[in-house]
């Protein structure tokens, strides 16, 4: 059911960000156990919690890009009517970028790091990745250009990748001001996270919806322009939310509050939006699975990144809770919600289609979706108990960063636990994809 | 709403929010001088910002509350620490950890580089962000007022601003060091003698690990005479 052959170009890009899925799970594992036990001088001073972070983050960052870009490559001939301009590029893109990974996870372990979280690639990676996002958001751009066909969704895209490629390079230089430094990195991550990537997602899950539900062009693309319109008006001013307390003028307060506060708008409207489509399908449901799918990135992505952001938005809250478990909390919450279940939708719609099947056996992948979900909700709220027990005893009480690091350990060694159960469920939806089956229609009935 | 209804909203929202934006980065560096000291960077400060990065402290420390979670934040750090204190953890962390329930990797620091990385933490503590993080306010007022008039402190104040990196009191400061109801009640010293400790270690105590603290006279005997009444206090209760 491939209709055009380039589509194929994005399978190595999913199936290998599968396998870094399930690395960063582990990598978590073990950053939860730097928390929960006292480990001895002579393993901290050889793997780091500092080096050890770095790769479940990177590891994370890759995955994903790696799914929208393959993503991309799968909806955009179809969106285009047209083979992708090159499927070469696409080939040599994906070798520099899995390249660079590779090369700086190693360099991790070296040692060599750019230093700043997040983004510790080291300076020269930086620029094989630049060349990497080139490439690909060049391959977007002359396919779309040389589209018969024009629509909203194709200008979105490449204003989402284009958006996206730009704003990574305000995190390469060197900066003498810390709190410059600070400024220009949530170009980066917030304006990614918040701004780019949302929109990036909002079009490709725009256009699985349209494909699944088979509800009109015109009504999915209405609510497109809303809801990306909604997010990056909201999304850029709640930049400010991360300007509080790094030396930037008062007024951010307000308007990183107010904006902020806004946020969840946009993704109440996803909610809404995805949930009319549902109702009103015109296509059968053939595998409810990708539905779940559909639905649960809707309402994980309302709860995780909206309502979890909301609670500690507001400066007069952000007060005791920034830098804190708190902030992890909400990061596993609404990476999992937004981005995760976003690109393991994108792999449901893709995956069935690469080996010509039209109806799956989904029973693994019912399992691996709600293990996943259900733990990692679980696995939130124990992060938001360590985070307030923190807040509450480092900085009401003020009775010191001992005191309360020893007393949230007992709860890493529950979200321990919580992250064991959360791999199982990703190795059985990796396992699952990898090995999708064929029913047979009429015995499924 | 119809479509181009619709496009318009995307368009006029992206535009209002980014030229905001855009606006308010020009006003942030117009107005960084002032917030971020930015007179006080010079090249020990940006040379120090280097080790930080170099090392990769960040990823374990927050500062300005970004960063890992999993170790103190470093923001105020200098404030809450001093300079020889600073240097003792980052180039002895195996030894001042040693008992402690989480550690810090030994990095091979040199001794330049740690006087670097004091300049850049004495620099960040100086900058103008509202006060945060509120736990180690109490360190910066208490820096600032000793270098008043230390008298004018409350007795506990001056005592964990000044000790509470490495020593504990009454659920406050962090016990790597000992705890002063422990330390009174173990000492042997004069209040003399534990002004001069305080100030240099090694000179009454030969091969202690134990820092000396750039604190001035006055204010080491008024932490000597707050250890020495804690010993007296459980000699009456006995």
């Amino acid at each position: 059911m491939i209709r055009y052959e380039s589509q194929r170009v994005a399978y190595p890009y999913m199936a290998l960000s599968l396998i870094l899925f399930c690395l960063q799970v582990v990598m978590g594992l073990w950053l939860a156990i730097n928390y929960g036990f006292t480990l001895s001088q002579g393993l901290v001073d050889t793997f780091s919690f500092a080096t050890a972070r770095p790769i479940h983050t990177n590891l994370l960052v890759a995955w994903l890009l790696l799914g929208f870009m393959g993503g991309a490559y799968f909806i955009l001939p179809l969106e285009c009517e047209r083979e992708l301009y090159s499927t070469k590029i696409a080939w040599i893109q994906f070798g520099l970028f899995v390249g660079a990974a590779v090369v700086a996870v190693i360099g991790f372990l070296f040692g060599w790091t750019q230093g700043k979280p997040l983004l510790e690639i080291p300076v020269p990676l930086d620029f094989v990745i630049v060349v990497a996002a080139l490439l690909f958001v060049a391959n977007v751009a002359i396919t779309i250009i040389k589209a018969k066909v024009r629509s909203a969704l194709q200008w979105m895209l490449l204003g989402g990748v284009t958006f996206l490629a730009v704003l990574y390079l305000f995190g390469i230089p060197f900066y003498r001001d810390l709190n410059a430094d600070y400024y220009y990195w949530w170009w980066v991550i917030h304006l990614w996270v918040e701004g780019a990537w949302e929109v990036v997602t909002a079009s490709i899950v725009a256009f699985i919806i349209m494909e699944v539900t088979g509800v009109e062009r015109k009504v999915v693309e209405k609510w497109l322009y809303a809801e990306t319109g909604l997010f990056l008006f909201t999304g850029i001013i709640g930049t400010g939310h991360h300007y509080y307390w790094l030396g930037a003028p008062d007024y951010w307060l307000w308007w990183g509050g107010i904006f902020s506060a806004l946020e969840p708008l946009p993704i109440a409207l996803m909610v809404i939006d995805t949930w009319m489509h549902v109702r009103e399908r015109k296509n059968p449901i053939i595998n409810p699975l990708i539905w779940t799918y559909i639905v649960g990135l809707a309402i994980y992505h309302f709860v995780g990144a909206g309502v979890w952001g909301f609670i500690h938005t507001l400066p007069q809250i952000n007060y005791y809770t920034h830098g804190s478990q708190v902030t992890v909390s909400h990061g596993h919450m609404a990476f999992f919600g937004a981005y995760v279940l976003l690109n393991l939708t994108i792999y449901y719609f893709a995956f069935p289609r690469f080996r010509n099947i039209r109806k799956y056996n989904d029973r693994l992948g019912k399992w691996g979706f709600w293990t996943m979900s259900i733990s990692m909700f679980f696995l939130s709220l124990v992060f938001g108990v360590a985070g307030i027990l923190q807040t509450y005893l480092e900085r009401l009480l003020d009775i010191g960063y001992s005191t309360a690091h020893l007393n949230m350990m007992f709860w890493f060694r529950i979200a321990l636990g919580i992250g064991i159960v959360f791999l199982g469920g990703v190795v059985i939806t990796v396992w699952h994809l990898f090995t999708l089956k064929p029913v047979e229609e009429g015995a499924a009935e | 709403m119809t479509g181009k209804a619709a496009r318009n909203i995307f368009i006029g929202g992206t535009l209002v929010s980014a030229l905001i934006f855009l606006w308010m980065t020009y006003d942030f560096h117009r107005q960084e001088p002032r917030l971020a000291k930015t007179e006080m960077i010079d090249e020990h400060v940006v040379a120090g910002k280097k080790v930080w990065h170099k090392y990769n402290c960040n990823d374990c420390h927050t500062i300005l509350g970004f960063g890992g979670y999993y170790a103190p934040d470093m923001t105020k750090a200098y404030f809450r620490l001093g300079e020889s204190n600073i240097a003792s953890i980052v180039m002895h962390p195996e030894t001042v950890y040693r008992n402690s329930f989480r550690k810090m990797p030994h990095l091979g620091v040199s001794e330049t580089e740690v006087k670097d990385l004091t300049a850049f933490l004495r620099w960040v503590g100086n900058i103008e962000n509202r006060k945060w993080p509120p736990q180690d306010e109490k360190y910066v007022k208490a820096f600032r007022l000793r270098e008043v008039s230390a008298q004018k402190l409350e007795k506990v104040d001056i005592v964990m601003g000044a000790c509470g990196g490495c020593h504990s009191f009454e659920n406050q400061g962090r016990n790597i060091a000992g705890d002063f109801s422990a330390i009174a009640a173990r000492i042997t010293y004069d209040k003399e003698t534990l002004a001069k400790f305080i100030l240099d270690p090694q000179s009454v105590h030969p091969g202690i690990g134990m820092p000396p603290q750039q604190v001035s006279r006055e204010t080491a005997e008024l932490i000597a005479d707050f250890i020495l009444s804690l010993k007296v206090g459980k000699e009456v209760r006995k």
